[in-house]
């Protein structure tokens, strides 16, 4: 058959993964924290035949890119609802390991720890989990991370960027598999929580090109069949 | 085509999200209730190409790989701590708590409920009891012949009687204070109980420790911001809309596969 057919529907298929991402974004454009993802498609090279100078170019889903750019700031007035400003992460402990996660609607646990929405403990600077001590009622959270409650320095919540790639997991959280380091020029907000940074015009706007860029795939589609059914009639009559 | 299914997720949430605002909006007269708020998370996301893998095709390091989400999920509609504003009523049994903290009611099953709506009645017996008649867990008697009575801010009650200057201390209230407030569990009726979330409760002498003062006189209104839920309610329509946009489009795009000969 003809390759034109199965660059086409290479392309094809990557456009299909492409609206998958642009619904996950706007399906994710209320979540807490939630950083919106981009599809990067890359040129791959196929080999025809034998003579390894011929060879078929096709388009295919490559990788992606997480707009990390900050999230619009909600503010709620949450005495453990925070939000960073700037590069970092919260750390926080779940049962598969440390995890960087932006949506800080944390709460205290019935001991005392500081937990997020499901369960995990959040870490401080030190890795280490965070207890508020019980007499303590009011806390505030300094823009450094330093946890303060009845005038004494109780502890400091962790801000972390990673060293390396991140690998998203679900519940808005990334893990690093290169480690982390303490974050340099992150601020802390507290009684607010950062929005999703998806922006619902872009993604309507890169929605609309995904599907006229199908349905011209379509189109050539269409074109080439009809091509390959005259050469086949023409061959035919003679 | 999944992208049909994560609409439809997204979708879900933001209904889910206009319920919990219209609850809010219905409650915006409501004695003392605070709102609560959806929060929503990413689903799992399927790893086709696993980011720090090596390449089979050329061997470098995958810098990013292809992980495709798979929607959303609502995680918990939690309350907001907020105070609503008090609200002077001149009514002698009305309180408010100014601050933290909970007065601890007894349900007819002998199980305590906490509540912070202070419309205090008096029951045949003369006991205090809420306004459905579930009595402080203080036991406080009013006397019959009592003809005012006061309630200082710390919680002590006085019964003062027609031919006697002095008053008479007949009991005082104490209020519940909890390590993780957002894990009580609402029972409808302006109630909450306790769970192993929310910790046991830490029953208090108003004004100590944390818990707020006892206002007399005074109801607390319902914290709902309407300005701030009707400013939500039009964004998760948007966002219902928006997802819904997602699903036209990726039903064309299926029409036209459909077409592929």
């Amino acid at each position: 058959m003809s390759s034109s057919i199965f660059t086409t529907l290479t392309r094809q298929q990557g456009l299909m993964q492409e609206m998958q991402v642009v619904a996950n974004n706007l399906a994710n454009s209320s979540t807490t924290g939630y950083k919106s993802d981009r599809a990067i498609f890359a040129e791959f090279l196929v080999p025809t035949g034998d003579d390894p100078q011929q060879s078929l170019s096709m388009g295919g889903l490559g990788g992606h890119a997480y707009q990390m750019e900050q999230g619009g700031l909600k503010f709620t007035g949450g005495q453990f609802d925070l939000a960073i400003q700037g590069d970092g992460f919260f750390m926080v402990d779940t049962p598969q390991g440390q995890r960087l996660t932006r949506a800080g609607s944390f709460q205290l646990s019935a001991q005392g720890q500081l937990i997020d929405g499901q369960g995990n403990a959040v870490l401080g600077a030190g890795g280490n989990p965070i207890t508020i001590p019980a007499e303590v009622v009011d806390v505030a959270f300094g823009q450094d991370g330093t946890i303060t409650g009845n005038g004494q320095i109780i502890d400091q919540i962790g801000i972390m960027t990673a060293n390396g790639a991140l690998m998203r997991d679900s519940n808005t959280l990334f893990s690093a598999a290169e480690g982390v380091v303490q974050a340099q020029d992150a601020k802390l907000v507290q009684g607010a929580l950062e929005q999703s940074n998806v922006s619902p015009v872009l993604e309507m706007a890169r929605m609309i090109e995904v599907q006229r860029a199908y349905e011209a795939g379509q189109a050539l589609l269409e074109k080439e069949d009809q091509r390959i059914s005259q050469l086949i009639s023409a061959v035919r009559e003679r | 085509m999944k992208s049909l299914q994560i609409a439809a997720s997204g979708m879900a949430a933001q209904q889910m999200r206009v319920e919990v605002i219209s609850n809010n909006i219905a409650n915006m007269s409501t004695t003392a209730y605070r709102p609560r708020t959806a929060e929503f998370a990413d689903l799992m996301y399927q790893q086709y190409l696993t980011p720090g893998t090596i390449t089979s095709q050329v061997g470098t390091v995958v810098p990013a790989g292809i992980q495709l989400g798979t929607g959303v999920r609502p995680t918990t509609v939690s309350m907001e701590l907020t105070q609503g504003a008090l609200r002077q009523t001149n009514a002698e049994l009305d309180i408010a708590i100014d601050g933290n903290g909970y007065l601890e009611i007894t349900l007819p099953s002998g199980d305590p409920a906490y509540t912070r709506d202070g419309k205090l009645t008096r029951s045949p017996d003369g006991e205090l009891v809420t306004s459905d008649g579930f009595p402080l867990a203080d036991g406080i008697v009013i006397p019959a012949d009592a003809e005012r009575i006061s309630i200082s801010r710390d919680g002590e009650v006085v019964a003062y009687f027609a031919n006697e200057a002095a008053g008479q201390p007949i009991g005082s209230i104490s209020l519940a204070r909890f390590v993780n407030e957002k894990g009580l569990e609402a029972m409808g009726d302006n109630l909450y109980r306790e769970t192993e979330a929310s910790g046991p409760a830490n029953r208090l002498i108003p004004g100590t420790e944390g818990v707020g003062y006892i206002r007399q006189g005074y109801i607390e209104d319902s914290a709902v911001d309407v300005v701030q839920e009707i400013s939500d309610l039009i964004e998760a329509q948007r966002g219902y809309e928006l997802n819904s946009k997602v699903i036209s489009a990726s039903d064309e795009m299926l029409s036209v596969t459909n077409r592929i000969r």
